[in-house]
Formats: structure tokens, C-alpha cells, sequence
């Protein structure tokens, strides 16, 4: 009982409104002492999340705390998706894509969004 | 003449008059004029007021300037008379009256009067040579002063010298002539300090000297002494509140010294005297050789007592076995003594034994009569006529030095013993039946005009016929009299209520409790009781060690008759509570206890001190003649504790037998059963993991040896061992939440920011909303969860941002051990600013939910469902209160109806407990604490008991077990003792069995050192 599927809806007023993202969710031997290790495993165009779906979210690393539960967890990786930090990036390309041309950008969140993670 | 003065000869002479006050100019001009004689040259410098650059006063002694050529003439008369009267002269004149009245107006710092003593020749001894001296001609004695370093502030300026050689030798000079010689060391010494004090002054005269003196010629002298009045009124009572204050070695009072060289001999003598103490030691210590073992028995507990000085662990005490004790106190045969019928307002039957106590104690209080005892003088004290024309008579107690003038009557002494009868065989009753068989007010036997005021507020006053009584104690003057008071631990207050009300013939004795809040403070509302109880906390709290006038409350009565239930609480005599039990003012005296001496000999010093039974009640006395013999083995010691004690001190045993040879008392039979449990393998693994951890430890200062002074650390570890033997929750049981069990003050703690509010940012601090929340949650006793294991909190913490988890999983989120983040808001936190979250549960896990029957659980739960059903009534021992809280869970849940009793409940709730187990018929087990139950409580409605762990004070289990197996018990009592198999009770039993045995043979202390050693590393095998 360590290993978990999520499902995150993509939040609305955010290129992943509509979506349907997947996440693995594991809890290692120490936790709570210890972070859960989070992945997304359904594709997204996210400049704070890598193409192997690995993200950057500082309570998931030096900042966690073992008061933090998983709904905890799972409602900041839903904010994250709120509000993409492309100033501490996991995925320079797509950084670099926002902050040159953040509209753009936003299109392709929204086709990615379309194409992978419309819930089929 | 002409020769030269050289600088040895200087420095001969500066050696004798010191350094100061004479410039080597002087020294070398004195030498001049003696011709080099260095004797002469000293004299020269002594002897010439002047002599020096100086300006010294000369002649400015006080009392020498008060005489003129009248004053001298007056005793030059008087030494004439005294020449033809022999040594001793009692005829005072007027002219002593005059010069009297001069002396105190002039030594205007000293009130009071002078009182000749009487006067007496010495022979001085000259030290000068040529002068002349006649007969009859006035000599002025000069004391050098203890503390003089600078002529100007010396009380005798003339020869303020500071030398240390000269400060005991007294000269004397003329006026005329200077110094003329000294007077003897003898009378220098007792002269002296008391001179100092200003306490006596002196007049002397010339009677015989040659024509010529020359060096070291004899000079006799007729010196007068006079006593300043003053010097009485300090000294009236005796120094109770400092008994230490006599040095060990009890000093040398110079005033019977003195009055021993002016040739006065007491018209009566003291009938008891230090010297007759030293005299009958000695005697003891040629006829006695027997009783030794129980010395050196007692003096072996000493030892050992002092070695673990430094941890003041209850369980430390050193206990003085019964035995012991009977060897020193002796069990009195009192089968000889009458009996006595109580008077019929008594409404029960009194054992024959308590008949015989009840006349003994109204002898003891009744003495003599009190006329003869108003008028019969002090043992201690000696009597003097002084010669004074005022027909004074002085008294002196021969054991402190103190001096009086009023008459020391042996109502001072108050009249009273110890009734030290063993536990169980009625001393309150015997007590009760005193009240009745003789009572009165306080103080009515030293005044009829205050017995006279005190039958007008007073109904059974029968003493009011005391018409002859001589003289008015003025120290009891200011006090109201009183009834009987009653001091008794709080546990007994209810009990002795419940005796008297029960006991006494209704109406007839007014009882008042004087305890709590509420307790009247009026000495007069007090006195109009016939009896008043109040415990020790009370008289305590009542009692201001500085001054005896601020005292109010208990100490503005003088009592009738004060009695001291379980007397041994005022044990220790540095303790208040026995300084202030013996600061009582009260007619007759009784402690009762059944363990007059429960550690040590001292213990006796603080009850004969508390009846003022003289000289007894002097420590110095006491320490030299009884307890340092005593503690050295040398038997004297325990030979006059014996005689001291015999006639004040009844003590019967149960197996004490009357003139026929039967027991006086005859209780059914009690059977003690030691129950061995095992404990079960989960049990065994805890206790055995514990004893690991234990051992290490213990182990380790062996080998750093440092037992010894680890020893309480020791007795903690044993402590949890011991307690892993009843149930191992209790070694789970945590004990830090006190400080914040009152919620409120945790809110505010928090507010506050703790401690260090400086250092913080008030942003720190949790707002007030939020810590208002988590008090009500803990108000309302909220289970709430671990915001981390997101379980029900198990020994909860709170944060120093009031945030709640389980302390566990707070520490175990940290990365080292002393401080970390707050998991909840990140801020950084010190492990020791953690508060315990106050619950009601002692224990760190839940022990209802986890409950588990330790094997000693079952097998009392077994006996108990045994008993339940005969409908017989018992009552469980454990000394810790932890362990009463887990037998609770095993009852309730086999429903069966228990009371419990512990030193939390208040003196209501007691009584109530008592009550309700001694009454309803479906309760029929009470848990109890040692320590609230230890003394006194009647509970013969039981008759079993269990005592579920092994205390180290096998005393203290005596006591337990004497609540029930005692006068009133119908039934055969069943004691049953648990003790696990191979743990550390096996093994301190094992421990008190050697004890006992080593005791029996004298050890020295290194031996008995290593044997405690040894002891301890027994526990832990």
C-alpha cells in the first residue's frame, strides 16, 4: 500500500482546465518523516515539470514537513498547475518558451492538454 | 646612667606595649628615665596616664569617675567589716545605694539597677615597684576590652591596648599612684566578660599591701560586685528557638564562676547539676556492660544513614526495627501500675492496661500539687541570696548559665510524658479518657486573677480555687488560657472528631477544629473551647520562628494540656514543624507515638525538648553527654537516655503481659502470607530489557566508583525495576505535566511567547484566537489527531506555536536530537521548550484501550473475587498511586465497588471515604497509598490486606497493616504480600534479611561502606 495512482483534474482558468492528468504517487519507508515521490505520468507542457513528469515543488524536496498530508500534497501540485513558475524551472526549453512568448506557449499547454489528457 | 638605650631593648619594650599608640620616641624616653631597666620602662609608660603624645583620657573608666572621696570611704568601711567578718561580707550600707544610683546615672547606656552581689578579697599581684599603697585606699580596676584597636573607642581608654596577650589580664591602679599591679587570672576570666557585656561592674579597694611595693609582691584586695538588673530580663526564658546556638562543648559561664569565687554558696542547690550527670555517667560506665549490642546496632544505623547523606530519598530512611527500639526506650514493666476507672462521662470500656495508662497519666500531669509545684524550686536551677540590702535573690541555672530573679518554680517544667504504647493498642482512647478525668484552663494554676477572668468565659473551669498561688509567671501573663489542644496529621483530624464526639458523653466537652481557611484566629474564641484540634500543616503555618509576639492564632493560648498525636512528625529538630510544636506555652505536655525513636537517637532530643523536660531541652547538653556518646558506642549514652526516659515514658507492646503473666490485649490472630507470583514471557521480556538498560548504568559507576554518590540516580533505576513488577505501564508513566495542568495559566504561557519575549518577533507569537482554541480543545478533553501519524495523539506535546502532536512523531521528524522545525509552521523549536499537553491520563499510551492484566494484577484479582464473595472487607496497599489507577481499570470492568484513598483528597473527602467503606455493605475494597494511609486511620471494618509491593521500610509496612490488626477487630486478619519471582523484590527482600544480619554484628564504617556497596550490586544481579 505504498504505490498510488492519482488523478488530478487540471485546474479551471489555467491551460489544463478540461484535463485529466495522471500521477504516480509513492510513499517511501520513512514517511511521513520523508516526502512522497510524485510523478505525472500523463504528458504536460508545465516549464515546473519535466518530460519524465518529475516535478519541481520545493515541499516535495528541502521543504517538507511531516505535518503535510497527501491531499496536502496533491492540492499544491494542482496549484502549481494554477500558476507555472517559469523563473525556477525543470524543463529549460519550455521556460524559455514562456517567458519569450508566454501566449504561445499556453496554446501548446492547451493542445497538449487536448491531446493527452482528455480523460481517454 | 648615660648609657645608651639600643634598639633590642626598644624592641623588648615595644613587645609588650604594642605597636601603636606609643611613637619609639616615647619607648626611648621612657628607657632613659628607667635607666635602661626595661621593667621600669614599661611601667614608666603604663603607668603615666600622660606619657605619650596621645591625648588619652586618662582615668575616663566609668565607673571610676563616680567615685569621690564619700564613695571610698563607704568601702573602705565596708572592708573593714569585712576583715573582721572572714571571707564573706552580705552587710550592705547606704553609701552602696548611693554610689549605685551615681554608677547608673552616669553609665547612662545600661538601665537598670545595680545589685550588689557581694564582695570578696583577692591578692593582686604587683608589678610595679616603689610606689606606695595604703590601706583602705580606692584601687580602679581596668578591663581591656575584646575588641579594642583604637583608644578612642575603647570603654577603657586608659589601657585600651590591643595586644592579644594581655586581653584576659585585668590591672588595677590608683588614682594617685597609677598602675599598682594585676589581679588574678581566675577572676580576670570571669570578670571579664561580663564587665564587657556590661552586666556587673566592680568597686576594689586596698586592704593590706606592704609599704614598698616592689615587683611581684602581693596586694590584697576587697573588690564588690554588682549585678546590673538588666541583665535578667533577656535571659527569663529559656532559648527555645535556637537550640544550636550552644556551642558543642558547653561553654564556661562565668557568672557561677564568679559567684563561686565571691564565696556565695546557693541556699539551695540545683538537685540536678552538670556535674552530677558526669558523675552518674561515670558510675553507668563502671556497672554496665550489657545493652551493647543494641548500641552499637543503633550506631551502625547511624553510620549508615550517613553515608547516604546527600539523597533525600523517602525510602532511605533508615529504619530503627522494634527491637532496637525496646532496647533503648525499654518497655517499661508497668504491670505494678493502679489502674484507674474513668470517669463515667467516658462511654466505652477501658483494657485494663488503659486503665493503668489513664493513672499514670493523670499523675504525671497532676505532680505535685500545684501549690507545692509553684513554690518548689527548679531541678535545674540554683538559688543565691545576694547581698545586696535589698534582699534579692538570684537564681542560676546550672546547666546554661542563665540568670533570674524571678523565681525558676517548677511550673515552668511542664508536667506531661510520651505515651509510647505500640500501634493499635488505643492510644487515642487513652488519651480521651485523660480529657475527661482532668481538665482545665491553661494557666489557672499561675494566677488566680487569670483564673478568676477565664471562669467567667469558661464552663468547666475547676481550678479556679487557686487562692494561695504564689507568684504570677509574668510569660504567661499576656496569654489567654486555654483548653486542650490536639495536634494530629490531617489524616487523623477526622478520626479524633469522630472518637471524641463518639466517646464522650454528648454536650459535655466543646470541640472545635481549627483547620482550613476559615479558622478563627482570635485567641479568645480559641480558649473557649474545652478542645481544640488542628493539625501540624496548621500549627506550622501559625508559628513565625522570628518573633514570639507575632505569633497569633495557636501560640496567644496557653493550654491546658497540649498532646501530639503521632508525635514523631516533630522528629527532625531543625525542622519547623518542631520548633514549632515546642513553642507552645502550655501547663501539660503529651506526645504520643507509637515509634518514639523511628531513625535516630535525635528523634527522642525533639520530644523531651517539646516537654520542656530540663536540662534536656539544651542541645549542646544533649549532643555532649547523649548523642555524641552514643554515636562513638560508648553505652553512658544509652544508659541516660534510659534513666532520662523511664519515668516519663510508658510503652506497652501487644505482647506486653499484666500481673498474672497474660497478654494485656488479646486481638485476633494474623496470618501473613507471601504470595510469589511469575511473571508472564511478555512481562519477562519488558522486565528483563529494563533490568539490561539498568544494569549498564548501574555497572558504569561501579566501575567509575561512584555509587555512592549516584545513589539517588540508583534508587531511580530501582524504582522503575520495582514498578515493572506491579505493571509495566507504570514504568510508561510520565510525570512533567504539573506545571501546565492548570489550562489557563498554558494560554497565557503561551500569549506570553514563553520565556524569552525579548528575542522574538511579536509575529512570533501564536495569535490569540488560535490559542484559545487549543485550550478549549484541551478543556474539553478533544482526543483531535496527530497531524503526522494522523492518528489519536499518544503522549502529546505542545509546541512552542502551540501546535499538538505525539512527541514521538515530532522528534522522529527532526534530524538531530535537541531541536528541529515545527512540522506545522516551520519554526525552529528547542526539544526542552516542549510542554507536555496536560491530559488526565498519567500514562503515555492509553490504558484502557491497550489494557493487559500484569500477572500480580491476576493473581490479586484472583484473591479479591475470593474474598467477594464472604463479604469480607480488604483493602490493597501500593505505595504509588500510578498503580491504584491501573487496578482501577480491572475492578470497574469486573464490576466490582471499590473506594480509593489517596493523598489527593481533601480532608472532607476522606472522612467521606472512610465512611462510605466502613459503611456500605457493597464496598467492600479500598485502594489506598502508603503515604495517606500510612498513620493512624481506623479500618478494623477490613480484614484483609494486601500489600502489593515490598517497601524498603519494613516500618512503614508494619503501619499499613496496623490499620487493620488493631483494638476493635473482631475477625482474623489476613495479610498477604505479593512479590514476583526472580526480580529485584526477591531480591530486596533478600537484601533486608542481611541487613538484619549485619546489623547484628558491629561493623566499622569502611565495612559497613562496602557492605552498602555490595547491597546495591545484590539488586542488580
Amino acid at each position: 500500500m505504498r504505490y498510488f495512482n492519482v488523478m488530478i483534474l487540471g485546474p479551471t482558468q489555467s491551460p489544463y482546465e478540461g484535463g485529466v492528468f495522471k500521477l504516480e504517487l509513492f510513499l517511501p519507508e520513512e514517511y511521513p518523516m520523508a516526502a512522497p515521490k510524485v510523478r505525472f505520468l500523463t504528458k504536460i507542457y508545465h516549464p515546473n515539470i519535466d518530460k519524465l513528469g518529475r516535478i519541481c515543488l520545493d515541499i516535495l524536496k528541502d521543504k517538507w514537513s511531516p505535518a503535510l498530508q497527501i491531499r496536502t500534497v496533491l492540492l499544491s501540485i494542482q496549484a502549481l498547475l494554477s500558476a507555472p513558475n517559469p523563473d525556477d524551472p525543470l524543463s529549460d526549453n519550455i521556460a524559455k518558451h514562456w517567458k519569450a512568448n508566454e501566449a504561445e506557449a499556453v496554446e501548446t499547454a492547451k493542445e497538449w492538454t487536448r491531446v493527452y489528457a482528455s480523460g481517454a | 646612667m648615660g648609657s645608651k638605650v639600643t634598639d633590642e631593648l626598644i624592641a623588648i619594650v615595644r613587645s609588650v606595649i604594642g605597636d601603636d599608640g606609643y611613637s619609639n620616641m616615647d619607648v626611648i624616653r621612657a628607657l632613659y628615665m628607667a635607666n635602661n631597666d626595661v621593667a621600669a620602662a614599661i611601667n614608666i609608660i603604663f603607668d603615666t596616664p600622660d606619657f605619650g603624645k596621645k591625648t588619652r583620657n586618662s582615668e575616663s573608666n566609668g565607673l571610676s569617675s563616680s567615685y569621690d572621696g564619700r564613695a571610698g570611704g563607704a568601702i573602705r568601711e565596708r572592708s573593714k567589716s569585712a576583715d573582721s567578718n572572714g571571707e564573706e561580707n552580705l552587710s550592705p550600707n547606704d553609701a552602696d545605694a548611693d554610689a549605685d544610683a551615681d554608677a547608673s546615672e552616669i553609665l547612662g547606656s545600661v538601665d537598670g539597677e545595680w545589685w550588689l552581689v557581694g564582695s570578696a578579697e583577692l591578692a593582686g599581684m604587683s608589678t610595679c615597684k616603689r610606689k606606695k599603697l595604703k590601706a583602705g585606699e580606692r584601687v580602679i580596676l581596668s578591663f581591656p576590652s575584646e575588641v579594642s584597636n583604637s583608644p578612642s573607642t575603647t570603654k577603657f581608654p586608659g589601657r585600651g591596648r590591643p595586644a592579644a596577650a594581655c586581653s584576659e589580664i585585668v590591672r588595677f591602679s590608683t588614682k594617685d599612684a597609677g598602675e599598682i599591679g594585676r589581679i588574678p587570672n581566675e577572676w580576670a576570666r570571669c570578670l571579664l566578660p561580663l564587665v564587657n557585656d556590661k552586666k556587673i561592674r566592680i568597686e576594689g579597694c586596698c586592704v593590706s599591701a606592704p609599704d614598698v611595693l616592689g615587683i611581684m609582691d602581693t596586694v590584697i584586695l576587697s573588690i564588690s560586685v554588682y549585678i546590673n538588673s538588666s541583665m535578667f530580663r533577656k535571659h527569663v526564658s529559656i532559648s527555645l528557638k535556637s537550640p544550636q546556638s550552644f556551642s558543642e562543648e558547653s561553654v564556661v559561664h562565668p557568672l557561677p564562676n564568679l559567684l563561686r569565687l565571691l564565696g556565695l554558696t546557693p541556699f539551695k542547690k540545683a538537685e540536678l547539676t552538670p556535674e552530677d550527670i558526669y558523675r552518674r555517667k561515670r558510675n553507668l560506665d563502671a556497672k554496665e556492660k550489657s545493652g551493647h549490642s543494641a548500641l552499637t546496632n543503633i550506631g551502625s544505623w547511624k553510620k549508615l544513614k550517613m553515608d547516604a547523606e546527600g539523597s533525600n530519598v523517602e525510602s532511605e530512611q533508615e529504619p530503627v526495627s522494634e527491637f532496637e527500639m525496646d532496647s533503648i526506650v525499654g518497655t517499661v514493666d508497668c504491670s505494678e501500675l493502679e489502674e484507674m476507672d474513668p470517669p463515667n462521662t467516658l462511654l466505652c470500656e477501658l483494657w485494663p492496661y488503659q486503665k493503668q495508662a489513664l493513672y499514670w497519666m493523670t499523675r504525671l500531669e497532676k505532680g505535685r500539687s500545684l501549690e507545692e509545684a509553684a513554690t518548689t524550686l527548679h531541678p535545674c536551677w540554683d538559688a543565691y541570696r545576694l547581698a545586696d540590702k535589698r534582699q534579692l535573690v538570684l537564681y542560676l541555672n546550672a546547666f546554661t548559665g542563665d540568670a533570674s530573679t524571678e523565681f525558676p518554680s517548677t511550673l515552668q517544667m511542664s508536667r506531661g510524658g510520651i505515651l509510647a504504647d505500640a500501634m493499635g493498642l488505643g492510644k487515642t482512647i487513652m488519651t480521651i479518657a485523660l480529657l475527661l478525668a482532668h481538665s482545665g484552663k491553661g494557666g489557672s494554676c499561675s494566677s488566680q486573677l487569670l483564673s478568676q477572668a477565664l471562669t467567667e468565659n469558661s464552663e468547666s473551669c475547676n481550678n479556679s480555687d487557686q487562692s494561695q498561688t504564689p507568684k504570677k509567671l509574668a510569660k504567661f501573663g499576656s496569654l489567654i488560657g486555654g483548653g486542650s489542644l490536639i495536634v494530629c496529621p490531617m489524616t487523623l483530624l477526622g478520626q479524633w472528631k469522630a472518637e471524641i464526639e463518639s466517646h464522650c458523653e454528648p454536650g459535655l466537652l466543646s470541640l472545635y477544629v481549627h483547620y482550613g481557611q476559615s479558622r478563627s484566629k482570635e485567641a479568645k474564641s480559641l480558649a473557649q473551647y474545652d478542645i481544640v484540634l488542628t493539625t501540624y500543616g496548621v500549627l506550622t503555618s501559625e508559628f513565625s520562628s522570628e518573633s514570639t509576639e507575632a505569633n497569633g492564632g495557636l501560640y496567644s493560648v496557653l493550654w491546658f494540656r497540649v498532646v501530639l498525636d503521632e508525635a514523631h512528625t516533630i522528629k527532625s529538630s531543625k525542622s519547623q514543624i518542631s520548633l514549632a510544636a515546642a513553642a507552645l506555652s502550655a501547663d501539660h505536655r503529651w506526645c504520643l507515638t507509637g515509634t518514639p525513636i523511628q531513625n535516630s537517637l535525635e528523634d527522642v532530643y525533639s520530644l523531651l525538648r517539646f516537654l520542656r523536660l530540663e536540662p534536656w531541652s539544651n542541645w549542646g547538653l544533649w549532643n555532649k553527654l547523649i548523642q555524641k556518646p552514643f554515636e562513638e558506642g560508648d553505652e553512658r549514652g544509652l544508659k541516660l537516655v534510659q534513666s532520662i526516659l523511664r519515668p516519663i515514658m510508658l510503652r506497652r507492646t501487644k505482647s506486653s503481659t499484666d500481673k498474672q503473666g497474660r497478654p494485656i490485649l488479646v486481638l485476633p490472630p494474623v496470618d501473613v502470607q507471601v504470595i510469589y507470583c511469575e511473571l508472564t514471557p511478555a512481562e519477562r521480556d519488558f522486565y528483563d530489557a529494563l533490568f539490561k538498560k539498568s544494569k549498564v548504568k548501574f555497572d558504569q559507576f561501579v566501575e567509575q566508583g561512584k555509587v555512592l554518590h549516584n545513589y539517588a540516580s540508583i534508587l531511580e533505576l530501582l524504582l522503575r525495576l520495582r514498578q515493572c513488577c506491579d505493571h509495566p505501564f507504570l514504568v510508561m508513566s510520565r510525570g512533567d505535566t504539573k506545571e501546565f495542568a492548570d489550562l489557563n495559566k498554558l494560554g497565557k504561557h503561551f500569549l506570553k511567547g514563553g520565556k524569552d519575549v525579548s528575542r522574538r518577533d511579536p509575529d512570533d507569537v501564536p495569535s490569540r484566537a488560535y490559542i484559545q482554541e487549543v485550550v478549549e480543545e484541551l478543556r474539553k478533553g478533544e482526543k483531535g489527531e496527530c497531524p503526522i501519524c494522523l492518528e489519536a495523539f499518544e503522549d502529546a506535546v505542545l509546541t512552542p506555536c502551540a501546535h499538538r502532536m505525539c512527541r514521538e512523531c515530532l522528534l522522529g521528524s527532526w534530524q538531530n536530537h535537541t531541536s528541529g522545525l515545527c512540522p506545522v509552521c516551520r519554526k525552529t523549536i528547542n526539544k526542552q521548550d516542549l510542554i507536555t499537553a496536560p491530559t488526565d491520563s498519567r500514562f503515555q499510551i492509553d490504558i484502557e484501550k491497550n489494557w493487559v492484566e500484569s500477572s500480580k494484577v491476576t493473581s490479586l484479582l484472583h484473591e479479591l473475587k475470593a474474598l467477594c464473595s464472604s463479604g469480607s472487607k480488604s483493602i490493597v496497599f501500593s505505595q504509588w498511586t500510578a498503580f491504584l489507577d491501573i487496578l482501577q481499570i480491572p475492578l470497574t470492568r469486573s464490576n466490582i465497588s471499590f473506594v480509593r484513598l489517596d493523598g489527593t483528597l481533601s480532608q472532607q473527602q476522606r472522612e467521606k471515604v472512610i465512611k462510605q467503606f466502613s459503611e456500605k455493605k457493597d464496598i467492600l475494597i479500598m485502594l489506598m497509598s502508603l503515604k495517606a494511609g500510612g498513620v493512624g486511620i481506623n479500618l478494623t471494618v477490613a480484614s484483609n490486606a494486601f500489600i502489593l509491593d515490598p517497601w524498603w521500610n519494613p516500618a512503614v509496612e508494619e503501619q499499613a497493616v496496623m490499620r487493620i490488626h488493631r483494638i476493635g477487630q473482631t475477625k482474623s486478619v489476613n495479610i498477604k504480600r505479593f512479590i514476583v519471582k526472580g526480580t529485584v523484590e526477591e531480591r530486596m527482600e533478600a537484601v533486608q534479611a542481611r541487613k538484619q544480619r549485619m546489623i547484628a554484628g558491629a561493623l566499622t564504617d569502611q565495612e559497613v561502606r562496602s557492605a552498602r556497596i555490595e547491597e546495591l550490586k545484590m539488586l542488580f544481579t
